[in-house]
This record gives C-alpha cells, structure tokens and sequence, in this order.
C-alpha cells in the first residue's frame, strides 16, 4: 500500500467508545467512507470499523461455538479489509463485500477444523451453535436454525441478523436473486415447521409415557 | 392458501416483511392483508419467526478486538500479509474442480504434443536421410554405364547412346560370329595400366569433390580438359538460392591420360568419394570383329555371284536383297565396335563438384513476403494438423488406461469428496 507511511493509522479510541461521536461519523455512506480510506483516511476506517464491529463479531458468534475464535475471524475480516482498501472497487455494496470476506473466511475456518478432524479422527463439527447458555427457545431456535439445510441456513441469517438485502444476499452467496427469494420462502417455512415441532415431539412422548404406564 | 383462492402469494408476504417489494406491489399486498384473515396469519407466523429469531442476541465485541486492530494496524503486519480479499469468494469452491480440470488437460495436450512432435521430427530425419542418400547416388546414374553396379541393360544402352563416335584404329580378330548385348560382366579389378593391345578395358570413374569455388574450379576444369585432349559429353550446374552450389559433368579423357588427369582433377579440391571400375571388352570385340569380317565376306561372296552368274529376274532380285541386308548388318555391327572402341579409347570420368556453402545476407530477397507468409502459414497448418492427430493418437493410445484408472481411483475419491462435502454442508 503505497503512501501508507504518511497516515496515522491509529484508531481513535475515543471515537470507538463515545456513543455521541459515533452518531457523527454516521453522516456519510459506506462506498464513500471506504473511498476515503482508500485516499489514506484513518478517520473513515475508524467509521466504518465502529459501524460494523458489532454486526461482524455477531456474525461469526452466531455461527462459531467459541466466541474467542469469532472475535479472531472478526480481526481477520478487518485485516483484510485493510491490506485491502487499495483495490476496492465501487462495483458492489459496501456490505456485500464486507460480508463475502466473512464468508469467505468463515469457510476457510471450517474447512481448516474439518480437514483437522477429518485426521485425528475427532468428531467433525457440522454446524457449530453458539453459546450454550441463554433463554430455552433461544437454544431452541438455534438448533432449529442448526437443522436447515447449509445455504438455505445462511439466508435466512443473512437476512435476520446481518440485515441484508435479497440483492446483496445474492451476491454474496452468487446465486440469482428469484432463487434467494423462493429459497428463503422455503427456508423460513421449514424453520417455522422446526419451531413448532419440539412441542408436539414432547407432546408425543408423554402420549407414549401415558400409555407405559398407565 | 394459495394463488387461485388469494390473489397474493404467501412469498409476496415475506418479501412485504422484508421490505423488499415496490410501492404498488406493497399496496397491492397490505390491502389484501387487510380483508384476508389467512393471509393475515401468514404474515404473523413470518413475524413471530423473526421475533423468535431476534431472541438470539449476542454480547458487544470485547475491547480486546478493538486493541487488537489498533495494534495490528500500528505495528503494520497487515501490509505485508499476503491476503487477497475477492468480492467472489464465496465461489471460490467451485473453479477449483475446474482449475484441476484445466491441469490435467493442459498436461495430457503437452505430453500428446511432445509425443507427436517427437515422432515427426523422427520422421523428417528419416526422409532427409533418404534424400541424403539419393543424392549421392545421383551423379553416378547421370551418365550410364558408370555407377558403381549398374544394371548390365540400363549401361549398355545409356553408352550406346551417350557417346560420339571417334575414328580409331581398329583391331581386326578373326573369331566367329556371335550376338551384340549381353557383354557386362561384372566388372574385374581394374588393372594397373591398360594394356597397350592385348587387353581391351573400359574404364569409369566416379569423383565427388568438395571445392571452395565452383567457378573457379571450372574454369580449372576446362584446362585439364584441354591439356589431356578430353572433353565433356554433359554438364549441370546447380546453383540454389539458399544453398551451396553443386556441378556435375560426365567427362572423356583419353585412356592413356586417365591417370595424369584424375590427378589433375583431384587437386581441385577435397576428394570426397572416388569409384574406379574397368571392364574388360576384349573377348566381346573379338566376337563382334569377327562377325564383321564374316559379314563381309558373304556381301563379297553375294557381290560375286551377281557379277558372275545370270539367271531369272526372281533370283537377281532375291541376290540383291540378300546384299543389302548383309550391308545393313555390317554397319550396325561397325557402329557397334566403332562404339566399343571409342569406350576403351576415352575413359568416362563422372565428377561431382559441390561448393562448401557459406550463408550470405539477403539470399532469401529473391522470394517475395508474400509467398513466404503462405508458405509458413501452410506450415502452420500442417504443424496444427499434425498436433492434432498426435493428440487424438495420443488419446487413443493411452485413453482406455486413463479410463480404467479413473474408474479404479473414481470410486474412492467420490466417496472421500461425498465425505468432505457432508461433513462441510
């Protein structure tokens, strides 16, 4: 990164922590804060990583058992966003860039602890849900989000928590926008199933307990 | 609850939910959610999902990633990482099947044309070779009678034909008379000096000399000619634009002057090759003298008769007939010694010259671009083609064992691919 020496590249840390002059920083767009942090902005980083420290850290928390780890992949994310500023191109949004080094990285991280397990012979982790403590339906829709299917998972956490637009979850997952909108139909229609189903599986059992014993 | 009772789609709910349909499309939509009680249910179960969903906090990032990236971004790590971020990440996964694809192929072309080429360029030496030898062979036919095992037809005619026929002193031998042809025997080791009557011998030479220049070297050529009183019965000069330049004569030089000018010569330059055959004709002139002689005693004997005795018209006729049918005989058989006699007398020298080629600037001026660029593009075809055919013998060589591998090895790598994606999804 040519000029890099120039610019200070310290975060301001009070920026980071005062609610107020976050609010302030907020004025302009992604593309264009990017843009500037392109030209050497420090402050434009600064804005963009207060922006969206947050959503990525819940990004890989909600898809990461160990919140230490999600906090490293989070790290990454805005490493390679630096090494990377030189080469943005405006030609996608801010977001679905961001959110496909995520991906990108997430996938990497899986890949890395399957091929692991995959040669001493632990148990290879499918889905990995986050935190073990929490309300009751709250580790209940975890695993029923844990049951949909890879893609269809991703959609519907895209769309929930990271906020995306059909548009962009498009783009991030490379797939046409009409097979994001039917597949998230289906994908939500299907966890509606899996939220209802543990209560009429517990309802079940205690048919089948009453009829032990009678 | 679907399209032909409501005439909104529960999809079209969601996407309304979602914030993701037109200004119309949401009109459209929110009235109908407003009379329709089904629907209506729909778009609460999506809600209650979202809210079930919303349910699922997580905690603020630790001040630790915020120190994290400070210090990272202080220290500088991140210039030198060799990250490379791309907007297509996520379809990464897919071109590297396609990658390994393009791999293999790209080594199956190279190996198939390396294996055609190695045949072609076997192929091309093999041919050049083949010229290489007809080339050497070609001075010696072009004059007959003088390559180094001729067949006995082919040299007596292109003799009887080649060759002038001189007055020489003529050896008569009073032998019976027998058939012309068939008087090539193989041909016996020259004897050292030719015998001055005993002994009739043709003699050939054959020369191959390498020369600095040609036209220099015959002009040289042309005085020794006239200092031994021989002379050239034929001549080709070759002088190729991009190569060296070669000359080929079939001389006569007197028998008693073959040595002296066969030393002459060779002092023209290199001797790359040297033939010397003789034949001996004495026996065959013998036989043909003494048929002459017999033929011309019977013209004298038939000359008499007619001088002599009278008869009927019939039979002087028939005489007559008989004479000029002898007299027919005796001059082909004249012609005959006379070209016998002129072979022994005049040795044939078949001499190559070929020039040592040097290379010179601007020789291929002659040739226009033109035809040139055809030439080579015809070349270019012919090479694609050749290609080509090398890689489909190459397949068909070496494709019913790559398929028998890949149905060996396929299964396995199926299952440990299936295993990955599985474990992966």
């Amino acid at each position: 990164m040519p000029g890099a020496g120039k610019y200070t590249w310290r975060l301001n840390s009070e920026i980071v922590n005062d609610p107020t002059q976050r609010e302030n920083i907020g004025a302009s767009s992604d593309e264009q804060l990017m843009s500037e942090f392109a030209r050497g902005s420090a402050d434009a980083f600064t804005a963009l990583f207060c922006r969206y420290r947050t959503p990525i850290c819940g990004f890989f928390r909600r898809r990461l058992a160990e919140p230490s780890q999600a906090e490293e992949l989070a790290q990454e994310v805005f490493l390679a966003l630096l090494r990377s500023a030189g080469r943005y191109e405006i030609t996608a949004s801010f977001r679905t860039y961001l959110y496909a080094i995520a991906l990108r990285i997430l996938r990497a991280h899986r890949r890395k602890t399957i091929f692991r397990a995959m040669f001493q012979g632990a148990a290879p982790p499918g889905y990995e849900p986050s935190e073990r403590s929490g309300t009751e339906s709250a580790l209940m829709l975890r695993e029923a989000v844990g049951k949909l299917d890879g893609i269809d998972r991703e959609m519907v956490m895209l769309r929930e928590y990271e906020e995306l637009t059909y548009q962009e979850i498009a783009e991030v997952l490379q797939i046409p926008v009409n097979t994001v909108r039917s597949r998230l139909f289906r994908a939500r229609r299907s966890l509606q199933e899996l939220l209802a189903l543990p209560v009429r599986g517990s309802a079940g059992t205690q048919l089948a307990s009453a009829e032990e014993h009678p | 609850m679907n399209n032909t009772t409501h005439p909104v789609a529960p999809e079209e709910i969601m996407a309304l939910l979602d914030g993701e349909l037109s200004a119309d499309e949401r009109q459209n939509v929110t009235a109908h959610l407003e009379q329709c009680v089904e629907c209506a249910a729909v778009r609460d179960e999506f809600l209650h999902t979202s809210e079930a969903m919303a349910q699922w906090t997580v905690p603020e990032p630790s001040p630790g990633l915020d120190r994290a990236i400070e210090a990272k971004v202080a220290e500088g790590s991140w210039m030198h990482g060799s990250w490379k971020p791309r907007v297509h990440a996520p379809g990464l996964r897919n071109w590297r099947p396609w990658a390994v694809a393009a791999a293999v192929v790209l080594v199956a072309v190279a190996v198939a044309f390396l294996a055609s080429s190695a045949r072609l360029e076997h192929k091309t030496r093999h041919v050049q070779f083949a010229e290489e030898r007809m080339d050497e062979r070609a001075p010696f036919r072009a004059d007959g009678g003088s390559a180094p095992a001729p067949s006995p037809a082919q040299a007596g005619i292109a003799g009887a034909e080649s060759a002038p026929l001189p007055a020489v002193a003529k050896d008569k031998v009073e032998a019976p008379g027998g058939v012309m042809g068939g008087h090539f025997a193989a041909p016996p080791p020259p004897p050292p000096a030719p015998a001055a009557t005993a002994l009739m011998i043709a003699r050939t030479v054959a020369l191959t000399i390498r020369v600095k220049d040609i036209a220099a070297s015959r002009a040289a050529l042309d005085g020794i000619l006239a200092l031994h009183h021989g002379y050239a019965a034929s001549l080709t000069l070759n002088t190729p634009e991009d190569g060296p330049r070669s000359f080929q004569s079939s001389l006569r030089i007197p028998a008693p002057d073959l040595q002296v000018g066969l030393n002459a010569l060779r002092r023209l330059g290199r001797v790359e090759t040297e033939t010397q055959s003789g034949e001996e004709v004495t026996q065959q002139h013998a036989d043909l003298v003494a048929r002459l002689t017999n033929a011309r005693e019977t013209e004298q004997r038939l000359r008499q008769l007619l001088a002599e005795r009278t008869g009927k018209m019939q039979d002087v006729l028939d005489v007559e007939e008989k004479i000029s049918e002898t007299r027919g005989e005796i001059e082909s058989m004249e012609a005959a010694q006379d070209l016998l006699e002129h072979r022994v007398a005049f040795a044939t020298v078949d001499l190559q010259l070929q020039e040592e080629f040097k290379e010179q600037l601007g020789t291929g001026a002659s040739v226009s671009v033109g035809t040139r660029l055809r030439n080579a593009f015809v070349a270019g075809l012919r090479n694609a083609g050749g290609s080509l055919l090398g890689l489909i013998l190459f397949l068909e060589e070496v494709g019913p064992v790559l398929l028998i591998w890949i149905v060996i090895l396929g299964g396995p790598a199926l299952l440990v691919w299936r295993r990955y994606r599985r474990i992966h999804g």
